[in-house]
């Protein structure tokens, strides 16, 4: 069902549930591999989508239709997980790099990343970024979203998000050479 | 010495990076999305009548409660009835009541009713107001018993 057709049958109350079913089944991917990536747990992701659709659901009758549908899903999703991860800060009064540690920890245990040496190191230098930095590069890195629609659900400027997506990659790429450096030089001392 | 990592020489995981949700996890998200919505909508019908309502209505019930409640905050800021002074009390009371108790239960005597000990004259002008007749009827009508004169 294309994105218009959902918002006509929202409006009438009698197809109301199915247009909101529709909607889930089109963009539940999206947005679970979105949070995701984010917060890397599955339970919190699968909490934070159900979430975001709730919302979607209380706020679709006011969408102005001046964004695409999607954008507008993504840019609560954006939200939700940065206010969770804010939160979670919040909550255990630790500093910024423990719930970093955190979420490396919730890593290391996930089977399709424990046993690529490299890529686990990748996805540990992505979670290093600031959250907003990390948000930006998963949306150009992984989903390959175009800057002018980036700039739609970030509320940021085309500019600064290539300079952003930039250092991003300057950075993952200085931590995994590091990273490799220093496991190369421990091997050559065993 | 190993080459410095190159993010764009690196295979992306595609699609994602992490494993896969439990197995049905999609097929069962949208029943469970839907089971809160539904719950969100069930308790509190007028909740989901006003969110169907026209704005116009909505804004109109909110005008009305905001109304109510500011004409309820008058009427109850009003103030509670004065309660009368105990001046405005003992002017209800006859003075011939007033001359009776004195004299019975406040066992005053002529001593006391002649030359009343007031510290304020005015309180005493303003609970007794005798003019001179009467004071003199109420002497006279006293027992001249000397027993109670000192």
């Amino acid at each position: 069902m294309e994105d218009h057709e959902i918002l006509a049958k929202f409006q009438d109350p009698a197809s109301r549930n199915l247009a909101f079913n529709q909607l889930v089944r089109k963009y539940q991917q999206k947005v679970y591999w979105h949070v995701r990536k984010m917060v890397i747990d599955h339970a919190d992701a699968d909490d934070l989508t159900q979430d975001v659709f709730v919302k979607v659901w209380k706020h679709l009758g006011d969408f102005r239709q001046d964004a695409q549908l999607f954008t507008w899903i993504y840019r609560i999703a954006t939200n939700e997980c940065l206010i969770f991860l804010k939160s979670k800060r919040r909550k255990f009064f630790l500093p910024l790099n423990d719930v970093g540690a955190e979420l490396a920890a919730k890593l290391e245990a996930d089977p399709a990343v424990a046993g690529d040496e490299i890529e686990l190191k990748l996805q540990k230098a992505i979670l290093r970024l600031p959250d907003k930095q990390r948000l930006v590069f998963n949306l150009r890195y992984y989903d390959e979203m175009p800057y002018e629609q980036m700039a739609e659900v970030t509320g940021t400027s085309v500019g600064a998000l290539k300079a952003s997506y930039h250092h991003a990659v300057r950075k993952i790429e200085e931590y995994v050479t590091a990273a490799d450096v220093q496991g190369y030089s421990s091997g050559d001392a065993n | 010495m190993k080459p410095s990592f190159r993010l764009d020489q690196h295979p992306r995981r595609w699609p994602q990076p992490l494993s896969a949700p439990p197995a049905g996890y999609f097929e069962q998200l949208p029943t469970r999305v839907m089971a809160q919505v539904d719950a969100l909508a069930r308790p509190w019908p007028l909740a989901a009548w006003l969110q169907q309502a026209p704005a116009y209505v909505r804004t109109g019930l909110a005008s009305t409660v905001l109304l109510g409640t500011f004409a309820a905050s008058l009427w109850l800021g009003a103030g509670p009835t004065p309660h009368p002074t105990a001046a405005a009390s003992l002017d209800g009371v006859p003075r011939e009541e007033l001359v009776d108790y004195l004299a019975s239960e406040a066992r005053l005597d002529l001593t006391d009713l002649a030359e009343l000990p007031a510290g304020s004259l005015g309180i005493t002008t303003h609970y007794l107001r005798p003019s001179p007749p009467e004071l003199t009827d109420a002497l006279d009508a006293q027992p001249t018993d000397e027993a109670t004169l000192l």
